[in-house]
């Protein structure tokens, strides 16, 4: 039962979740209807329960054992913690009815937002163009013809996408672009077919539960 | 010293060199900005002419949904969008749909809304929220707003960002599901903009758009290529041959952001280029001498 239950429901709800691009009767519709903007709205809340759950557990272990770099597992506790706090209690705008500033010191959650998250993630993806720098300088070499052929393509569409390609040669822009609009498209439509198809296959294995590792490696 | 060597000896560059180099370029072009003007290519063009001719009964959607790290890129073709829009009074819904562009999306709005209103004399002239535009905010999981608005917005979107009920705004008046909707742009570093396409678009018959990073753009293009992309931009150039298109249209000269950080695009670019030469040269002179 433990196992037959999930597998009885993932298939109800995944041939509930094809019928509506079938049939577009009213009441197959409403139905399709109630389910994505009701039921899926609940589950999706339980989900974030469990998942922010779930890494608070994680990390608390972490602490508990004394693993690697089990120190910066305090700095997300306490920081989920602040943050949780102002942004239930203070509003995103700092308009719910706990105070979120100390004289002209805005701490709401945009606040935080614009200076904590976005200056974080903006230097975290920044470095790699560092790191694309040097690798490209290593390893990118006209090792084979195919290599060799790809590194012609990179150049020709680094240079297109610049400026200052446009002032090499006006064609070198509306190279590059060619290059993406029917080589580069060739390629990846072949490779989107085949991710199509697998995915229709697994979809339909997890569907006639034949597909299980969804359910877990325990017994 | 021979030449040989001295080419080999290039090829063992330490790695802190380069990444001084590409510091040096990126960021001193930033200190003493530019504008670089560009040619706009037909991807972006195509897109500016859906906007531009949105009939007044229709609105456009624009899906912020770029994170802090690839706010650089996007933010630029979000703002010149809403530019564009607010110029020609288009009615514009915005949503994003993950938490954490919300603040992003703000923004961009904040800043734009701001740049109109400072010059507006009337009223008629401003961006008034609820009337020109309403910041419906999110709803998860995606699949919800994007299957759901197909049969009703404000159904989806009860409330719209700052808590206010949609079916009391003006602008939700005349707007009740994508048929309303001339056209959807996606402002995303991920593969959302295939969502839509394979959601919104397929279902419904919605138009989409969408803006992507550089680096993801390879993944788009078979979507422009059928024509389910009415339009595309790509990475800071997509972004600033929007704004050329916006600036020498509409004759709006703002700040331009992608356009300015083209140059430290233009000398990475360029950096990179002769370091693969420099690290080729040196492999095959290696190779030859073996």
């Amino acid at each position: 039962m433990k196992r037959k239950f999930p597998l009885f429901l993932v298939f109800i709800f995944g041939i509930l979740g094809i019928i509506p691009f079938l049939i577009p009767h009213p009441v197959v519709q409403n139905t399709d209807d109630f389910l994505r903007n009701n039921l899926l709205r609940i589950l999706a809340a339980f989900a974030l329960v469990l998942g922010l759950g779930s890494l608070l557990k994680v990390h608390m272990d972490k602490i508990k054992r004394k693993r690697q770099n089990w120190q910066y597992s305090w700095i997300l506790i306490i920081s989920f913690i602040i943050s949780s706090i102002i942004g239930l209690f203070g509003g995103v705008a700092g308009t719910g009815p706990l105070p979120t500033s100390i004289g002209s010191f805005p701490f709401d959650i945009q606040t935080l937002y614009e200076n904590i998250i976005v200056p974080l993630g903006s230097t975290m993806f920044a470095l790699l163009a560092f790191f694309m720098a040097s690798a490209s300088y290593r390893a990118f070499r006209a090792r084979s013809f195919e290599a060799t052929l790809l590194l012609a393509a990179s150049f020709i569409v680094m240079l297109g996408i610049i400026p200052f390609g446009d002032r090499i040669s006006h064609h070198l822009p509306s190279l590059a672009q060619w290059i993406m609009n029917v080589p580069n498209v060739a390629g990846q439509r072949g490779i989107l077919f085949g991710v199509a198809l697998g995915t229709i296959a697994t979809a339909l294995k997890i569907i006639l539960g034949i597909e299980r590792a969804w359910l877990g490696g325990g017994e | 010293m021979k030449l040989t060597d001295f080419l080999i000896k290039l090829t063992k560059i330490d790695r802190r060199v380069i990444y001084l180099i590409l510091a040096a370029v990126v960021i001193l072009p930033l200190i003493f900005p530019t504008v670089e003007r560009v040619r706009v290519m037909e991807p972006v063009e195509k897109l500016f002419n859906a906007v531009d001719t949105i009939p007044p009964h229709k609105a456009l959607i624009i899906d912020f949904d770029y994170e802090p790290q690839t706010q650089p890129e996007l933010e630029p073709m979000g703002i010149a969008l809403l530019r564009h829009a607010f110029a020609r009074h288009i009615k514009v819904l915005i949503l994003s749909l993950y938490v954490q562009p919300l603040g992003l999306a703000q923004k961009a709005l904040t800043q734009v809304t701001e740049e109109f209103n400072s010059e507006a004399t009337s009223r008629a002239d401003s961006i008034i929220y609820g009337r020109d535009y309403v910041f419906l905010g999110w709803q998860p999981p995606p699949l919800i707003p994007m299957l759901g608005m197909g049969v009703s917005i404000t159904n989806v979107y009860q409330h719209d960002y700052y808590g206010n009920k949609t079916d009391t705004l003006e602008i939700m008046q005349g707007i009740k599901n994508y048929n309303d909707i001339a056209l959807l742009v996606s402002l995303s570093g991920s593969s959302l903009p295939k969502s839509w396409v394979a959601y919104s678009q397929n279902r419904f018959g919605v138009a989409v758009a969408a803006g992507v990073t550089a680096v993801s753009a390879a993944d788009f293009y078979q979507f422009y290529q059928t024509g389910q992309f009415t339009g595309l931009m790509t990475g800071m150039k997509g972004g600033a041959e929007y704004e050329e298109m916006v600036e020498s249209k509409l004759g709006i000269k703002k700040k331009r952001k992608a356009s300015e950080a083209l140059p430290s695009l233009t000398y990475a670019h360029l950096v990179i280029i002769i370091f693969i030469i420099i690290g080729n040269i040196g492999y095959f002179i290696k190779r030859r001498s073996k």
